[in-house]
């Protein structure tokens, strides 16, 4: 395989005040508007501006529409699902969070 | 490169319809997909049996690939043979009009299997270059990646290199996968699953478009010591009895270095503690929580068993009052 060096990049960190455009976070999510505009409707996502043409959203939301248009494209699921699978997926890492923290809280003395 | 059999990662026969091929499909990506499998690589079997999928579920893709024959095994070396895809009538071009299938308002098919997820083998087979690769598109794709970092590296920001594989379109027409590195400064305070954007590190554009972005998911490691959520990461402080009890000064790690900490007299165990501004960097900065855990010494000499002793005779102390009457 070939190979070559870059020069050092510093990376741009997406935070809750970066906002992006619809467009961008379409093709950033690999995600149709249709069915960004279905989950900002069902409360995913929620975007500024008054008119979908104009929403804007936080770069914050990337992570939970990648994940949603990943379950929407691999597995079949309607937009519905995705969000109920998205919730579901925050209270699953949450509840495995506190599980963590009261096995350390409980774990027996060396 | 090495010989993928498609049927036995999807757990078909050979002559299995497209039905059952789509029902395997179906119940192994549920089973493999890295956003809710608990399974062991889960993500490296989910993108094998996407990629099979993406083959077999193709009736001229398939066909190809069934010519190879049924004597390879999985895992011996390969290289198509030098007809490979001739007879085919789809040549070139750009992708296939009215052929791309929409699920649930996803992007199509062909778009979202960006062959950077895919094996060498693929790419040789199905990749640019041969009949059934797509014209490179003007503009180039954004990637997307994920990055480990140790929790301290993003407390204090950290530079990493990457290793980023890409196949390449060499002026024969034959696919080459190149190395690209890319050196990345991460500033302090990314939080777990936070995206860091690399413009123009993505897939470089044909014919002068724009290349495209690379994402990266930055996944912070399990730590030792602090649990991390959010911003904000949490502590378990071992403490002795007397000092929960008579409160005391004691000094505590922080990801910024020791602090000192006033622990209120009457403490319990499991009561939390907050020292602000103590978790990740970021506006607003993190807390850190101290969970107290209260640790008894053992009672394994003469003089401990005396202290244990004198409070049970002169402490009226029943801690399992509630639970009777």
């Amino acid at each position: 395989m070939g190979g070559e060096e870059a020069k050092n990049t510093t990376g741009q960190v997406l935070g809750a005040e970066d906002w992006m455009a619809f467009t961008e976070i379409c093709r950033v999510c690999r995600i149709e508007a249709g069915a960004v505009h279905e989950l900002a409707e069902l409360g995913v996502i929620a975007p500024r501006g008054s008119a979908p043409e104009e929403w804007e959203f936080p770069a914050t939301a990337l992570p939970t529409l990648r994940i949603a248009a990943r379950l929407m494209r691999d597995l079949g699921v309607n937009a519905s699902g995705a969000a109920l699978a998205v919730e579901l997926l925050g209270v699953q890492h949450a509840l495995e969070r506190q599980i963590r923290r009261l096995e350390r809280l409980t774990a027996a003395q060396g | 490169m090495e010989f993928r059999d498609y049927y036995k990662i999807l757990g078909v026969q050979r002559t299995a319809t497209a039905e059952e091929v789509k029902t395997s499909y179906r119940r192994l990506a549920r089973k493999f997909h890295p956003d809710v499998s608990k399974e062991k690589n889960a993500e490296e079997r989910f993108k094998e049996v996407q990629e099979a999928y993406e083959v077999l579920k193709d009736p001229e893709k398939r066909a190809a690939y069934d010519q190879l024959g049924s004597e390879w095994k999985s895992g011996q070396q390969f290289r198509p043979p030098p007809d490979w895809g001739s007879g085919y009538e789809f040549s070139g071009g750009g992708p296939r009009a009215g052929r791309a299938q929409r699920r649930g308002g996803a992007v199509p098919d062909e778009e979202a299997y960006a062959e950077e997820g895919f094996s060498d083998f693929f790419s040789s087979l199905f990749g640019g270059g041969t009949p059934f690769g797509g014209a490179a598109r003007r503009g180039g794709r954004d990637h997307h990646a994920r990055i480990d970092i140790g929790l301290e590296q993003a407390f204090h920001g950290t530079t990493s290199n990457l290793e980023l594989k890409r196949p390449e379109l060499k002026a024969d027409g034959t696919l080459e996968v190149r190395v690209h590195t890319v050196r990345v400064t991460i500033p302090p305070g990314v939080a777990d699953g936070q995206l860091i954007r690399l413009a123009g590190q993505g897939e470089p554009a044909a014919d002068g478009g724009r290349a495209g972005d690379l994402y990266l998911e930055a996944r912070i490691l399990p730590h030792r010591l602090y649990q991390l959520d959010g911003r904000d990461v949490t502590l378990t402080l071992p403490v002795a009895p007397w000092e929960a009890a008579l409160g005391a000064s004691v000094t505590v790690p922080t990801l910024g270095g020791p602090v000192d900490m006033h622990i209120p007299s009457g403490a319990q165990s499991g009561q939390k503690l907050r020292l602000r501004g103590r978790g990740l960097p970021g506006k607003p900065a993190g807390d850190q929580y101290v969970q107290l855990k209260v640790v008894l010494p053992p009672a394994t000499s003469a003089d401990a068993k005396a202290v244990y002793e004198e409070m049970r005779a002169k402490l009226d102390f029943n801690p399992r009052a509630d639970l009777t009457g």
